[in-house]
């Protein structure tokens, strides 16, 4: 009887290929206020902790700078050792993709740190972003993907392309305008999600508020009080469900965001939230060729 | 030959809590009254105390996309409109949430050779000069460069 085994997409695929080789680490003992403007100022979703010899203790995320907040810590005076999570979660450079994607959903991070030689020598980081990006590469040169499908002579079959719907999350939460802040918190953490939707008193998509929007309100000093509507970010980056998943990949790097709403038919009628760690699970850039490339096969 | 003599005491600053199109207004305010191109801006908060600088190179790397190298490869790209839309998204924030923090000054009495010793082994183009708790003035690397090769003039 043949050993059944799964072929991914990712398959021979290495993390090196895809991390940044960029670390942003930070001492133990500096404050939460230059913790949150490292995480602004390189666009990254975790630092790097390291202890008085440089070796890596721990990381501090957005989800931890917003737990914070929630929490009431003084910015000035509290450290990063004081909400750091440790152990890291590390992989190495030449990882398996897939291993690493694995071990992202698994521990529910949305980074990891890529490890050296060396337990002390961390030599990159790897996001779910990075990940898509990297397909994203791959499905453009790839002469059977959306992107190039439009200078083949036939072009009609459109049904090996995956749509937004594909991929998307249904579950959408959303807040009302006049909410404070304490509660959109609250909603993010309880669905373990980077952003909210922000909705107006009669339920249309006014904006949206992510854990970024909610750090930056933070060093700007506002209390946990002030209503969602004095934070939020306007417009909705949004697309049609049935839209290419290429194509809202395209728009999420163009765009520089992180997710999109996707609606259905009309703009203001949400069904949907379609984030990069949503297209990196689906290990696809666009089309159900990748997919089904992960077919059952015996070595 | 001190930090003193080689300084210029009119300086133009920042505050933390300016926008980021305020200082992109700042910068070229700074560069018209200096007559020479300004890159970086110090920044002083409302006691009077540097807490950081700003280059026009923090600027340009936190309004550039996170995946650029995924833009270089799109041909058929309308990069300038849509970088337009991506500068409507800065527009929370501050002056202090991308500045650099860590900032490298000297005394007045430091000397030019420990100056230019500095400025090459730390890269840096700028050093504000402090008096105390006190900015007095800034040494920009041109002024460095025409004081130690006057003699070529």
């Amino acid at each position: 009887m043949p050993v059944v085994s799964t072929r991914d997409i990712l398959k021979g695929l290495l993390v090196e290929e895809a991390m940044r080789r960029q670390v942003i680490q930070l001492s133990h003992d500096v404050s939460l206020d230059k913790c949150i403007n490292q995480l602004i100022k390189f666009k990254v979703n975790a630092l790097l902790i390291t202890d008085e010899t440089r070796c890596p203790v721990g990381a501090v995320s957005k989800t931890d700078i917003v737990g914070a907040f929630y929490g009431g810590l003084p910015i000035a005076e509290s450290l990063s050792m004081d909400i750091m999570n440790g152990p890291l979660i590390t992989c190495f450079p030449d990882d398996e993709l897939g291993v690493a994607l694995d071990l992202m959903r698994r521990n529910g991070v949305h980074q990891l740190f890529v490890q050296g030689a060396e337990p002390c020598a961390m030599v990159g980081t790897l996001s779910y972003s990075d990940v898509v990006a990297l397909l994203y590469r791959y499905c453009r040169a790839c002469p059977k993907g959306a992107v190039r499908r439009s200078e083949l002579t036939d072009c009609s079959d459109q049904t090996q392309l995956l749509i937004v719907r594909d991929a998307m999350s249904t579950s959408v939460i959303s807040c009302r305008q006049e909410d404070s802040l304490a509660r959109v918190i609250e909603g993010l953490t309880a669905h373990r999600l980077g952003a909210v939707l922000v909705q107006d008193a009669k339920g249309l998509p006014v904006g949206v508020i992510s854990k970024t929007d909610i750090i930056l309100a933070y060093h700007h000093g506002s209390s946990l009080e002030v209503e969602a509507r004095s934070i939020f970010k306007a417009p909705v980056a949004s697309c049609d469900e049935n839209s290419l998943l290429s194509d809202a990949i395209r728009h999420m790097f163009l765009k520089d965001v992180q997710r999109l709403f996707a609606y259905a038919g009309d703009p203001s009628r949400i069904v949907g939230v379609l984030s990069l760690s949503d297209a990196a699970h689906i290990r696809s850039g666009s089309c159900r060729a990748c997919i089904t490339s992960r077919i059952i096969a015996a070595p | 030959m001190y930090a003193r003599d080689i300084m210029s005491p009119r300086f133009h600053i920042l505050s933390p809590a300016n926008s980021i199109a305020e200082a992109v207004k700042m910068f070229h305010i700074a560069s018209v009254e200096e007559q020479k191109r300004i890159f970086g801006l110090m920044v002083i908060d409302e006691k009077d105390q540097l807490v950081g600088m700003l280059s026009m190179y923090d600027i340009i790397l936190f309004i550039q996309p996170k995946h650029i190298h995924v833009w270089s490869e799109i041909e058929d790209l309308e990069a300038q409109a849509i970088f337009g839309e991506l500068l409507d998204r800065v527009k929370s924030v501050r002056v202090s949430d991308i500045m650099t923090t860590s900032v490298v000054t000297v005394k007045p009495q430091t000397h030019v050779m420990a100056i230019a010793d500095l400025m090459i082994k730390r890269h840096i183009r700028r050093l504000p000069v402090v008096d105390g708790k006190n900015v007095v003035g800034v040494v920009y690397i041109s002024d460095l460069f025409y004081h130690l090769l006057e003699k070529f003039l």
